[in-house]
């Protein structure tokens, strides 16, 4: 353990600028905390949870593959040394699972590659960020425990730091991180720890839902309900620290000239699965989103889940971003609560 | 909308007709939805069998373009019952006599034998529209693209101040708009025969307000609607045309009409985002910035105005619209200098009254501001004629109905009728080159009702070829009893099968919108 001053925060991401792109919270003109690049005049603390995981840093929205220019093929990924500062608990644990999922039985290079050049600093929650957080539940949070090369607890004057790896210890290697008394440390660790888990109240609609779940519960009036009013934007798996799919196409030009292009995707959409011969195995949108639910829920893998309790981080923002509050708490609670008041018409025709 | 979309959350009842709500409006489609788990009634006027048809307490699947008929049929049995709001319309409304007298003729009997729609459910819809305590009308262009569109809306009007549903919350006619902007286009007066605020190019005071501010002389004469202009280009009587975001080749009725009439034209510019089809007829084409790319307003179906602010440059030499037009003006000699947007608003607030109190300043601490909203301090305007109508008292303004510009005969024996689906965006200019979009709906369909595809052998994804009078086009076959017998629905999303070549051009004569709704048509399976 580390500790840092935190009126020496700003030289730290400064200085790591020198050799990688700082990417940190940042206040934008109307207000609003996103992720950019560091700039101490906008640089934040006061950022809550920022509205999009941290994915897009490894699965970029979109992305050239390749250009292909009079039949010639060039490799356009390009990759840049990366370090994200600030990520919340949650995201570090998407990012932990996305990990896992992606290299599982093959390894991604685009994906790999930016692993490779990213480095991670977690700031543990000391709270929940809003009312959607259920961290604790999900056992994704308030803080990371593991995965990361740096976590930063905030005791408000300074900083604790953690080491998560090697090149953390080397981010961590400058004079301004002074060695901390390991035991005062990990007392602070974990009346920090404590009192963030005791502020972030656990969902037993979460645990409820898996159990029915997995007891083959018929849910079907559930996923009829959503599946009639989901609009299909497919923002829920965008905002989802989780959610990996992506799609690969072509552009072209001409004859010899276009670009494969990398793009995110989601399951929601019928052309997800649908078939050349136009059978779709999951046909209707109630369909798509069971299938997106279960596997959250479900269906995941062991071993990508890394040690948390499923395959939702619990960070809540399907539940804070859905058009038409169709996110993983609500869904959890209608499965609870089934609720089957279907709202079908009596269909009242001569 | 006289009323806000969050009263959709408080209604008791809606009554919704010619809209596709949740395919075309989903957000407020959702709202329907969670309205009618709370108990809400649903009242739905649609010859088609859409989504919200299968939640409906009544679905009234008149006849297409006999609406008149059918919403004065309500108004028969709410009057025959007793069960219109006598107060309202002593206090509110005047030419209660005349309405009485019009919607009389319309028993269900008549409107059974007009409509199609079966007496009992005429009744129930209007009892259950009329007992309500809270009801809200919704409706889009299924009500307006006839050439009885503007009767159509003055019938709705009718109806919700004979119940005196309206100047109340979660009540009202509520036209849902079908873009981000078309409300704000008609606003800053993207009519002919208005200047900004719906302020007319007849008054003498008004023009001379505008005359002062811009430094010129103005006409007192109102313009042409496009409609008006296509047909004043095939005649040499118009010479130039300048069409910003619009693309007429594929969305104006009478696709073949349009072709020509653009050829005749001397000279055609054409601002877009996109090298649209209209966009390659032209002489010069101007490429405009993106909604992303530029700093402005819009202004939504509940009049409010909402800032959005540039996130991204333009690409290569596009410019903000405004821009453009600044600069083309400068170049014809009159010397517009507006340096941002932010000095056009200033200028909106000066000119238009009911915009006179939405400054970017206000905007940018909220999440907009419905108009009319008269000053710094006024707070906008959720609900529109509470305590009196604009013009003092309503006027019942009964309208008689009338058929089809283009009733099916032997020949042509269907009646096709247009719209859009959930994937697609208008002309596809944008949607069409968005390839999840695409991969959802990439090809145009025609729905035929599957008695109708039996009788006459077409399948499923069968290739047909439609025609009308006016021109042919082929497409795949969709087979689905949405439609009714001898109708059939497509869309315009597609420059493949341009189903605009077929639409009739009939206008509607006070609005010139064209019959998008029903032209008759022939189908038969291609080999």
């Amino acid at each position: 353990m580390k500790r840092l001053a935190k009126k020496d925060l700003l030289d730290v991401l400064k200085g790591w600028t020198k050799t990688c792109t700082v990417m940190c919270p940042t206040i934008k003109p109307q207000g609003d905390a996103l992720f950019d690049t560091f700039d101490a005049a906008t640089f934040t603390l006061d950022y809550g949870k920022p509205p999009n995981p941290p994915k897009s840093f490894f699965l970029p929205h979109s992305e050239v593959i390749f250009e292909v220019i009079d039949g010639r093929y060039e490799e356009r990924t390009k990759v840049d040394k990366t370090l994200l500062f600030g990520i919340r608990a949650c995201d570090m644990t998407g990012l932990a699972q996305a990990r896992s999922f992606m290299n599982r039985d093959k390894t991604d290079p685009y994906y790999q590659a930016r692993l490779d050049a990213t480095l991670t600093v977690v700031m543990a929650c000391a709270g929940p960020q809003n009312a959607t957080c259920f961290c604790t539940t999900t056992r994704s949070g308030p803080c990371a425990s593991g995965g990361f090369d740096l976590q930063f607890y905030d005791l408000g004057e300074s900083f604790l730091v953690e080491i998560g790896s090697e090149r953390g210890a080397e981010l961590a290697a400058v004079p301004v991180f002074v060695k901390a008394d390991e035991a005062q440390a990990s007392g602070q660790v974990a009346e920090f720890w404590h009192k963030a888990v005791d502020a972030i109240p656990a969902v037993t609609d979460i645990h409820d839902a898996i159990a029915r779940l997995a007891e083959g519960a018929d849910c079907s009036p559930v996923w009829e309900r959503f599946g009639a009013k989901c609009i299909v934007c497919g923002g829920c798996a965008f905002v989802c620290p989780t959610c990996t799919c992506f799609n690969v196409y072509d552009q072209a030009r001409d004859k010899d000239s276009g670009v494969r292009i990398k793009a995110w995707d989601a399951c929601l959409y019928g052309g997800f699965t649908r078939e050349a011969s136009s059978h779709n195995p999951r046909p209707t949108q109630a369909a798509r989103l069971q299938r997106r639910h279960e596997h959250k829920l479900l269906y995941y893998n062991a071993t990508d889940i890394q040690a948390a309790l499923c395959g939702c981080v619990g960070c809540g923002r399907c539940s804070d971003y859905c058009p038409v509050h169709i996110g993983t708490l609500e869904v959890a609670r209608a499965i609870v609560q089934k609720q089957d008041n279907s709202t079908g018409g009596d269909h009242d025709r001569e | 909308m006289t009323n806000s979309i969050g009263e959709f959350d408080d209604a008791d009842l809606f009554l919704i007709t010619g809209s596709n709500t949740t395919t075309q409006h989903p957000l407020i489609g959702t709202r329907i939805l969670n309205a009618k788990e709370r108990g809400a009634k649903l009242i739905v006027i649609d010859p088609r069998t859409i989504q919200l048809a299968e939640y409906a307490d009544v679905h009234l699947r008149q006849n297409v373009g006999t609406d008149v008929a059918v919403l004065n049929g309500l108004m028969n049995v709410i009057i025959a019952e007793g069960l219109y709001d006598s107060q309202f319309v002593e206090t509110r409304t005047e030419g209660f006599d005349a309405l009485k007298d019009v919607v009389s003729r319309y028993t269900p009997k008549v409107v059974k034998a007009l409509a199609g729609v079966p007496t009992r459910d005429l009744e129930k819809a209007a009892r259950m529209y009329a007992q309500a305590d809270k009801a809200m009308i919704a409706y889009a262009m299924g009500i307006t693209q006839h050439i009885t569109g503007t009767d159509n809306v003055k019938t709705i009007a009718n109806l919700a101040m004979l119940t005196g549903h309206l100047g109340r919350p979660a009540t009202g006619v509520n036209p849902l708009r079908g873009q981000n902007n078309v409300q704000g286009a008609c606003d800053m007066g993207g009519l002919p025969n208005v200047f900004s605020g719906y302020q007319s190019v007849a008054n003498a005071e008004v023009r001379a307000k505008f005359e002062q501010a811009w430094g010129v002389t103005l006409s007192d004469t109102p313009g042409m609607t496009i409609t008006e202009m296509m047909s004043a280009a095939l005649k040499g009587d118009l010479k130039a045309m300048y069409v910003m975001g619009e693309n007429p080749m594929l969305s104006d009725a009478d696709s073949n009409h349009v072709e020509h009439a653009l050829a005749k034209l001397e000279f055609l510019v054409v601002q877009d985002i996109f090298l649209s089809e209209t966009a390659c007829l032209a002489d010069v084409v101007l490429p405009a910035a993106s909604f992303a790319e530029k700093t402005g307003t819009y202004t939504n179906t509940e009049r409010r105005v909402q800032m959005a602010y540039k996130a991204i440059d333009p690409p290569g030499a596009a410019r903000p619209d405004w821009e453009i037009i600044c600069a083309v003006s400068r170049l014809a000699g009159y010397n517009m200098n507006y340096g941002t947007p932010h000095d056009i608003m200033q200028e909106i607030n000066a000119l238009t009254p009911s915009y006179a109190g939405i400054t970017h300043e206000r905007l940018a601490k909220c999440h907009g501001l419905q108009w009319p909203c008269l000053n710094a301090e006024h707070p906008g305007t959720a609900i529109l004629h509470r305590d009196r109508f604009t013009k003092g008292l309503g006027t019942f303004l009964p309208c008689d109905f009338k058929p089809l510009a283009e009733v099916p005969n032997e020949e042509y024996d269907f009646i096709l009728t247009t719209g859009r689906i959930y994937y697609q965006y208008h002309t596809g200019t944008m949607t069409r080159r968005t390839s999840i979009l695409e991969r959802e709906a990439p090809r145009a369909l025609v729905q035929i009702n599957p008695e109708d595809a039996r009788r006459l052998d077409i399948e499923h994804n069968d290739l047909v070829e439609l025609a009308s009078r006016r021109g042919s086009i082929t497409l795949n076959a969709e087979v689905t009893d949405m439609v009714p017998r001898k109708v059939l629905f497509s869309t315009f999303h597609f420059h493949e099968a341009p189903i605009n070549v077929l639409t009739n051009p009939a206008l509607d004569p006070v609005s010139k919108i064209p019959e998008y709704k029903g032209c008759a048509v022939k189908i038969r399976r291609l080999a």
